[in-house]
C-alpha cells in the first residue's frame, strides 16, 4: 500500500481541503508561481499549473485531493510554460530548509533504522554514508520524528533568524515566513525585493555564510601583531567578528581542560590559557578589547580555538534548497502526504510555543481502528503509543491518520 | 555632482549615454569627416583593448572621449569576435579600476548609483583593526563577488551588518570595475547586439583593426600551439609526478590529467606515454579512454578538464600559487602563465 491510499486518508484529506479557509492559501504573488501536486494515491507529479487566485486554487484542490502540494520559490512571467527556459524567470524567494533528517541527533537511534539494499545489513540511528559491511551507498532509511528532533530543528530556525538574518542581513521579522515542513523540519522564506534577483552563486554565498563554509578567522579580526602577540575582534563589532569574540568568550568560560587540550593540540598551551583564563576573559570584554592573555599562543592555535568556539553557531541547513532558484517548495498550510500533518505557517512570536506534533494535527475528532505493522514510540497531540509491532489498535483520528500516512499501519477489518 | 570630465572618465554611465543622445548623432553623421576625430578615438580605444592596454584618458577633450565610447563598443560587438569582446572588457575593467582607486569618495558612490544601481554609502567604520570606507547592500555585492576566485571575497570572510557589506575603497574599485566588465561581456547575449551590423561607411575605418586582431589572436594561438612546460598548473604537475612514480590514479585524477593534456594540444600518443610507468597500465584500454576524451571516438565531444572548484573538492588541488589566485580553471592558469613566459622569452610585447 503506497502513501496511505485508503478511504480514511482520502476522507480526511478531502474534508481538510473542503473546509479550508481560502485565506490560509494566500501566498505572495500567486499568479506568478508554478503550482504542482501529487494527487493522493498516485506517483506522478502534475506540474506547470497556475491559478489566478486562492478561490480557484481551492476549488481545484477539492477535486484533485493532493498528497503533496507545491509552489515554486520562483516568480515567472509564464509559470504555466512546460519548458523551464520559456517560463521567464523574474526572481525567487530566498529559502532555507532546516530538516531534522540532516542533523545527527542522538534520539535517532531510538526511532530510525536503515537497510543496505546491497547486502541487507541493518542498523539503527543516523544512516552511514556508505554501508560499513559492503561499502555500497544504496542505503534505505525508515525515519520518524520525535520531540527532540523537532526541538533541535526549531533551535536551528531561531539561530538562523536571530543570529544571522536579522543582525547581519538586516531582514525584518515581517519579511520572513516560517513554515513547518509538515514532517521533520521547517522552511524559511525570505520574500523581499532585495533577495529576489540573487543568482544561484549569490545564494550559495549566503548559504556558506550561515553554515560557516570557507570561514577564515584571519579575515575576521584575528591577527598577529608586529611584536608577535595576537589580537582578535571586539564583542561589539557585529557580523562574524562579534560572533567570534562572543563565542570565544563563552567557550573559554565553559570548556574543560580536556577539550581545550584536544583543540589546541598541546598540553602546555592549554595550561597557559587555563592559567590566564580570568585575565583573558576580562581582556576580551574590555573596551577596547585586549587579547594579551593569549600571549605565547601561536596564531594557528588561536584560530583553532576560534573555530571550535563557533561550531554550535553554524546553521544546519540543506544548502541545495537555498542555492536552487527554481525550487518547488511545499505549499504553506497544505497537508504532507507522508504524515498527514499540516505544513503550518507560523508567526515568529508563536514559534517558541509551537508544538508540531499537536498544533499541526488537523484531524482531531473520532477514532480509527488500525493495524500497526511497526512503529517506535509515537506521540500525536496528547496521545502516545509504542513501540508496537503487529497489533490492532483503536487510536484517536489524528494519530491514526499519521500512522497510515507513514505507511506504518493499515486498515484491516 | 558628476562633471563632464567625470563622464569622460566613466563613459559607461547612464548620464554619459544621455549626453551622447543629446547630440542625436546617427552612424551616417559619424561617418562624415566632421566627426572623424570621434571615430579615430573610438578606433584607438578598441585597438588598445586588443593590444591588452588601456587608452590613456584624454581630459583635454572630454566630449570626444564620451562620444567615442559607445562607438568603440559598437565596433567591438560589430567585429563579431568573442575574443575581441573579452580583450576589450578586460582593458576597460583595468582602466576603470585604476581611475576609481584614487577617485573621491562621493564620486565613487555616484558612479555606483548611475552605472549599476548600487547603493554605495561612504563611511568611516573602524572595527578591530580594520578601517572601512564604504558599505554596499549584500545583494549588490553578490552580483559580482562570486566571480572572484580568492577566499577573501567570500561573503563569509567579509564584515556584514544590517544587510550591508563593509569595504575598503580599493575593493569597491575592484567590484565596480568588474561589474563594468561583466556588463560589457553580457551584452553580447542581447538580441539587437547579435543583429547589429557596422554600417558600410564606417567599415573602412576598421581595416587596421581587423589586421591587428588577426595578428594578436594568432600570437595568442601560437602560445597555445607550443607546449610551455613550465606553465602547467600545480595540480597537473603533481598528478604527472605521481604517474612518473608509477602510482595509479583515481578516476577523476586520470580524467583531469588527460583532458588537460589533450586540451593544450598534446597528441594521444604523447598522453599515453605519461601513463606507461603505471603498474596496471593496459595500453589498449588506456588508448580507448584517451581517444574517447579527445573526442576521436564515441560521442565525439572533446572533454574539458574540471574547474578548480571541482578539483578542489576531489582533493586534487595542491597549491594556490600567484596564478591560481587569479584563475578558476587549470586551462586558464596554463594560458595565462604560458603567455607571460613566452612574452618574456621572446622579449617582445604585443604593442
Ligand atoms: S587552483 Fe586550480 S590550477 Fe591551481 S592547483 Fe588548484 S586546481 Fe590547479
Ligand atoms: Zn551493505
Ligand atoms: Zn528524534
Amino acid at each position: 500500500m503506497g502513501e496511505g491510499v485508503n478511504k480514511e486518508v482520502v476522507k480526511a484529506f478531502k474534508e481538510y481541503y473542503q473546509t479550508l479557509d481560502v485565506n490560509e492559501l494566500v501566498v505572495k504573488d500567486l499568479q506568478e508561481r508554478e503550482i504542482a501536486l501529487i494527487p493522493l494515491g498516485q506517483e506522478t507529479m502534475i506540474r506547470h499549473m497556475t491559478f489566478p487566485d486562492t478561490v480557484a486554487l481551492k476549488e481545484y484542490l477539492e477535486n484533485h485531493i493532493p498528497a503533496h502540494l507545491y509552489y515554486s520559490s520562483a516568480y515567472y512571467r509564464e509559470p504555466q510554460a512546460s519548458d523551464m527556459n520559456k517560463k521567464g524567470w523574474k526572481g525567487a524567494d530566498l529559502i532555507f530548509d532546516v530538516d531534522a533528517d540532516h542533523i545527527p541527533t542522538p534520539c535517532k537511534a531510538d526511532h530510525d533504522t536503515w537497510t543496505c539494499l546491497e547486502c541487507m545489513m541493518k542498523g539503527t540511528g543516523f544512516p552511514p554514508e556508505s554501508c560499513p559491511k559492503c561499502g555500497m551507498k544504496r542505503i534505505e532509511t525508515t525515519t520518524w520524528v520525535c520531540d527532540r528532533c523537532l526541538e533541535v530543528a526549531k533551535e536551528e530556525v531561531f539561530k538562523l533568524i536571530d543570529e544571522y538574518l536579522i543582525p547581519d542581513f538586516g531582514v525584518s521579522l515581517k519579511e520572513v515566513e516560517v513554515c513547518f515542513s509538515g514532517h521533520r523540519g521547517y522552511h524559511l522564506h525570505v520574500q523581499t525585493d532585495d533577495v529576489k534577483r540573487l543568482t544561484s552563486d549569490g545564494r550559495r554565498e549566503i548559504a556558506d555564510y550561515v553554515r560557516g563554509v570557507g570561514l577564515d578567522p584571519k579575515h575576521q579580526g584575528f591577527r598577529m601583531m608586529k611584536d608577535g602577540s595576537i589580537t582578535g575582534p571586539d564583542l561589539r563589532d557585529g557580523g562574524w567578528r562579534g560572533r567570534f569574540a562572543k563565542s570565544v568568550y563563552a567557550y573559554l568560560s565553559r570548556c574543560t581542560m580536556e577539550e581545550l587540550r584536544s583543540v589546541v593540540g598541546s598540553d602546555e598551551v592549554a595550561n597557559i590559557i587555563m592559567r590566564n583564563k580570568d585575565r583573558l576573559l576580562r581582556g576580551i570584554m574590555a573596551n577596547p578589547p585586549s587579547w594579551m592573555g593569549l600571549r605565547g599562543v601561536e596564531l594557528g592555535r588561536t584560530i583553532r580555538i576560534a573555530k571550535a568556539a563557533v561550531k554550535d553557531l553554524l546553521c544546519n541547513i540543506d544548502e541545495r534548497v537555498t542555492i536552487d532558484v527554481k525550487r518547488l517548495i511545499r505549499y504553506p498550510n497544505s497537508l504532507h502526504g507522508k504524515s498527514g500533518l499540516k505544513a503550518a505557517r507560523i508567526s515568529y512570536s508563536d514559534l517558541e510555543t509551537f508544538d508540531p506534533l499537536k498544533d499541526a494535527v488537523v484531524f482531531k475528532s473520532g477514532s480509527i481502528k488500525v493495524y500497526v505493522k511497526e512503529a517506535p514510540r509515537v506521540r500525536i497531540g496528547d496521545y502516545e503509543v509504542g513501540p508496537v509491532k503487529n497489533v490492532q489498535l483503536e487510536v484517536p483520528g489524528g494519530l491514526g491518520i499519521y500512522l497510515l500516512c507513514k505507511g506504518a499501519a493499515e486498515l484491516r477489518e | 555632482m558628476l562633471t563632464i570630465e567625470d563622464l569622460a572618465k566613466y563613459p559607461f554611465l547612464r548620464k554619459a549615454s544621455s549626453f551622447v543622445e543629446s547630440y542625436g548623432l546617427t552612424f551616417q553623421d559619424l561617418a562624415s569627416d566632421e566627426y572623424d576625430y570621434v571615430v579615430q578615438r573610438a578606433v584607438e580605444r578598441v585597438r588598445r583593448g586588443i593590444e591588452g592596454r588601456w587608452a590613456e584618458l584624454n581630459v583635454v577633450d572630454p566630449e570626444t572621449e564620451i562620444l567615442a565610447y559607445p562607438l568603440a563598443l559598437a565596433f567591438v560587438y560589430g567585429l563579431r569576435s568573442g575574443w575581441v569582446v573579452r580583450r576589450f572588457a578586460n582593458s576597460e575593467q583595468k582602466r576603470c579600476f585604476e581611475l576609481l582607486k584614487s577617485e573621491e569618495k562621493e564620486k565613487i558612490a555616484e558612479v555606483g548609483k548611475d552605472g549599476f544601481d548600487w547603493d554605495l554609502e561612504g563611511t568611516e567604520l573602524m572595527v578591530s583593526g580594520a578601517l572601512f570606507d564604504f558599505s554596499l547592500p549584500v545583494e549588490n555585492y553578490l552580483e559580482v563577488a562570486p566571480s572572484f576566485h580568492s577566499p577573501d571575497w567570500k561573503l563569509v570572510n567579509r564584515h556584514v551588518i544590517g544587510g550591508r557589506v563593509y569595504l575598503k575603497q580599493v575593493e569597491v574599485a575592484r567590484l565596480l570595475s568588474e561589474a563594468l566588465k561583466l556588463k560589457i561581456l553580457r551584452k553580447v547575449e542581447e538580441e539587437d547586439i547579435k543583429k547589429f551590423q557596422i554600417p558600410e561607411k564606417l567599415l573602412s575605418k576598421l581595416e587596421g583593426l581587423e589586421k591587428l586582431m588577426k595578428e594578436t589572436k594568432k600570437y595568442d594561438e601560437d602560445v597555445m600551439a607550443e607546449f610551455v612546460e613550465e606553465a602547467k598548473p600545480p595540480c597537473i604537475v603533481a598528478l604527472l609526478k605521481d604517474l612518473a612514480a608509477g602510482k595509479s590514479l583515481s578516476h577523476m585524477a586520470r580524467f583531469a590529467v588527460t583532458t588537460f593534456l589533450i586540451n593544450i594540444g598534446e597528441s594521444v600518443e604523447n598522453v599515453l606515454k605519461y601513463f606507461t610507468s603505471v603498474a596496471d597500465f593496459d595500453e589498449g584500454k588506456a588508448r580507448y579512454q584517451v581517444e574517447h576524451i579527445a573526442g576521436l571516438i564515441g560521442s565525439k565531444t572533446k572533454y574539458l578538464p574540471p574547474k578548480c572548484d571541482v578539483l578542489r573538492s576531489f582533493g586534487l588541488c595542491v597549491g594556490e600559487d600567484a596564478y591560481c589566485k587569479r584563475v578558476r580553471h587549470p586551462l586558464q592558469y596554463y594560458k595565462m602563465k604560458a603567455r607571460e613566459i613566452k612574452r618574456k622569452r621572446d622579449g617582445r610585447r604585443s604593442e
